[in-house]
């Protein structure tokens, strides 16, 4: 597989948090190269590999929900008024182009206030005040657009230098393309357990997906793929990882310290980069609701150094992506 | 107005002193319908010929530079720092891909994740001192391979215009009005008039000073982009102008006090040729104008200009039948000013 070319192309499809179609679709076409057992049940995308019944029964999952808006209100004027759906940065909205995804695709641009009555340019607006302009009447966009309907940043994205791409949604669907890169690695090899790939919807409103999925698929051990910090010049090394230094494994009391410790084993055994990632507590990723599901399931996370989290812009290596896959591709291949 | 003039020229890249690839542009565009030639600013000066001789020399001017940004250094992570070119409120820079340089390096203007920041970060907007533009260099060593201080940064967003002929992209302001003004170098007009596409608006009127020299004009026509802020943060007066209203002609901005003979005639003008007139309810804003009626002895001048959303952001708003109005009206202006 053309692992560029998978990331750009999931990174150019919508698929805001409870409306992950366009997105899961073309997830589960990429998935079908390796396994003909799988589906879309309830927005979550589930693929079944290696030996069924054979225990311990793995998860492998990545978020396929991004970010984005909701539609709450059209206005006299045909502006529409929203809210956040998943954690925004409202810093960053004014005259971002978006796409209101309607009954069909409408772009539209968020309403900046004009330098002429702005009297000070250090605030940050209220979500309350934020409207977009889509450039039509209240009777015009009543025809293509309803309350509810939810809205992503322009989809884009693109190679900067080296290694390096910048997009909309590559969280988590860098993520994603790990995932399928090692189904990838191991679709010759006779896997000795039963292996469960999950794209689950709505993480960033709280993991929900993962939550009704991991009831299903009742795993031993979830393995949750997300990305995770990356340093930047204004930020905290205590708390950022370091992009193109490898994937980042999880430690953290809510986690399984021994599956912690085998995946840095494994790294070290094949000399794959990697980086460790230690958190006090909960981790805010899926692995919080699969630890916890039915009777419990060994968590770990592995996450990819991302720089510029829930911007339009943010950025990632993709030697990360290549080096997570094939981390988790050494796992499955060692696990019984 | 050309539809794919407009949008052809508002993609191009070209900040205030950057605007060589705008000029390649409208020279191409233009070179068979009139004489021209290019000052050491760099503005195009072009002389257009009409059925008769007008007794008025009359200028029109449009800008050719946008707002952007330029590179002050390389830090030593590889990120770059950046300095406004013109007057870009630094909340609508980031989050968003920029083009870097002449060749249009990728990059990005990110922005710390918002898991990490604090509750008094959230609430402050970021200023140019903090921000900065990443093209994905490992180091300093890398990113100076391909960038150098100076270099300068655009914003990339898609350009669109609807069938309802609703217009959003960048730089409207103001290769609408280069775009107004090859199309009238391209037709056929009454009389002999002069053409000016001029550099550094941007950044302090700067261009249209020495063209208005050179050409020392009897009268002078500015075709602009102006504010319009008819969205729901905005009510009455605050509004200034709305789109689809027509063409505005001010009385007076923070530039120019317009000649008054001229703003009058402008509206008999439009009411005459069913063109949409109307005029700001603020004093504020300016443009070329403000340099070109002050030029020598004086210039008596007019802005006819588009009422744009969301001016000097990544993404301005406009309406089509706006700029053809400005267009007719410019056109109309200028055979009576020509004549006046």
């Amino acid at each position: 597989m053309d692992l560029n070319k998978t990331i750009m192309s999931l990174c150019l499809a919508k698929g805001v948090s409870g409306d992950e179609s366009e997105a899961a679709e073309l997830a589960l076409s990429m998935l079908k190269e390796y396994t003909d057992d799988c589906c879309i049940k309830n927005g979550n995308v589930i693929g079944h590999f290696g030996v069924k019944g054979k225990k311990p029964h793995v998860l492998i999952d990545a978020h396929i929900d991004q970010i984005g808006l909701v539609v709450t209100h059209i206005t006299e004027d045909g502006f529409l008024k929203i809210s956040n759906c998943g954690g925004i940065d409202r810093r960053i909205l004014a005259a971002q182009q978006v796409v209101v995804m309607g009954n069909v695709p409408v772009n539209g641009v968020i309403c900046s206030v004009p330098p002429h009555l702005e009297t000070d340019e250090s605030k940050v607006p209220e979500m309350a005040d934020i409207c977009i302009d889509v450039g039509m009447s209240k009777e015009q966009a009543e025809k293509v657009i309803s309350l509810g309907d939810k809205i992503v940043f322009a989809p884009h994205c693109e190679k900067l230098l080296g290694d390096r791409i910048s997009g909309t949604s590559l969280d988590d669907r860098c993520g994603v393309a790990a995932v399928l890169r090692a189904m990838d690695i191991v679709k010759d090899k006779a896997l000795q357990c039963e292996v469960t790939v999950l794209f689950s919807t709505q993480e960033e409103v709280g993991e929900r997906g993962a939550k009704i999925a991991a009831f299903d698929i009742d795993p031993d051990i979830a393995l949750a793929v997300d990305v995770s910090f990356a340093l930047t010049s204004d930020d905290s090394e205590l708390k950022c990882g370091k992009m193109g230094k490898g994937c980042m494994i999880g430690f953290s009391p809510v986690l399984d310290r021994g599956l912690s410790e085998q995946f840095r084993e494994i790294a070290v055994g094949k000399e794959l980069p990697y980086q460790t990632e230690v958190m006090s507590g909960t981790t805010g990723t899926n692995a919080d609701r699969f630890s916890v599901n039915r009777g419990g399931a060994k968590a770990v996370t592995l996450s990819i150094p991302l720089k510029y989290m829930h911007t339009p812009a943010e950025v990632i290596s993709v030697s990360d992506v290549e080096n997570t896959a094939r981390l988790i591709a050494a796992y499955l291949e060692e696990v019984k | 107005m050309d539809k794919k003039f407009l949008k052809e020229l508002c993609l191009i890249d070209g900040t205030s002193g950057d605007e060589d690839k705008v000029r390649g542009y409208i020279i191409s565009k233009i070179k068979d319908f009139c004489e021209y030639n290019v000052d050491p600013l760099g503005n195009i000066i072009a002389e257009k010929k009409g059925a008769g001789r007008a007794k008025n020399k009359v200028m029109v001017s449009a800008h050719m530079d946008e707002v952007g940004m330029i590179v002050t250094s390389v830090k030593a992570d590889g990120t770059l720092t950046l300095s406004a070119v013109g007057g870009i409120d630094p909340r609508v820079a980031i989050g968003r891909p920029v083009a870097v340089g002449d060749s249009g390096i990728c990059g990005v203007i990110g922005s710390k994740a918002v898991h990490n920041m604090t509750d008094e970060e959230k609430k402050t907007a970021p200023k140019f001192t903090t921000i900065y533009a990443d093209i994905g260099a490992a180091d300093k060593e890398e990113a100076e391979k391909y960038v150098q201080p100076g270099d300068r940064v655009y914003f990339k967003s898609e350009f669109g215009i609807t069938e309802d002929g609703f217009v959003s992209g960048k730089a409207i302001d103001d290769r609408f009005g280069c775009a107004a003004m090859i199309e009238m170098i391209r037709s056929e007009l009454p009389y002999d008039c002069t053409f000016t596409f001029v550099v550094q608006e941007e950044v302090g009127l700067r261009g249209s000073r020495t063209a208005a020299f050179a050409v020392d004009p009897d009268f002078a026509i500015v075709l602009e982009s102006t504010t319009a802020a008819d969205i729901p943060l905005a009510e009455g007066e605050k509004r200034c102008c709305e789109l689809g209203k027509g063409a505005v002609v001010s009385y007076m901005d923070r530039s120019t006090i317009y000649d008054k003979e001229l703003y009058r005639l402008s509206k008999e003008t439009a009411s005459e040729n069913g063109i949409n007139w109307q005029t700001k309810t603020m004093v504020a804003g300016g443009n070329d104008s403000g340099a070109i009626h002050i030029s020598k002895g004086g210039v008596r001048t007019i802005a006819i200009s588009a009422p744009c959303r969301y001016l000097h952001s990544p993404v301005c708003a406009a309406r089509f039948s706006d700029l053809e109005d400005c267009e007719k009206l410019a056109k109309a202006m200028l055979e009576k000013m020509c004549q006046l």
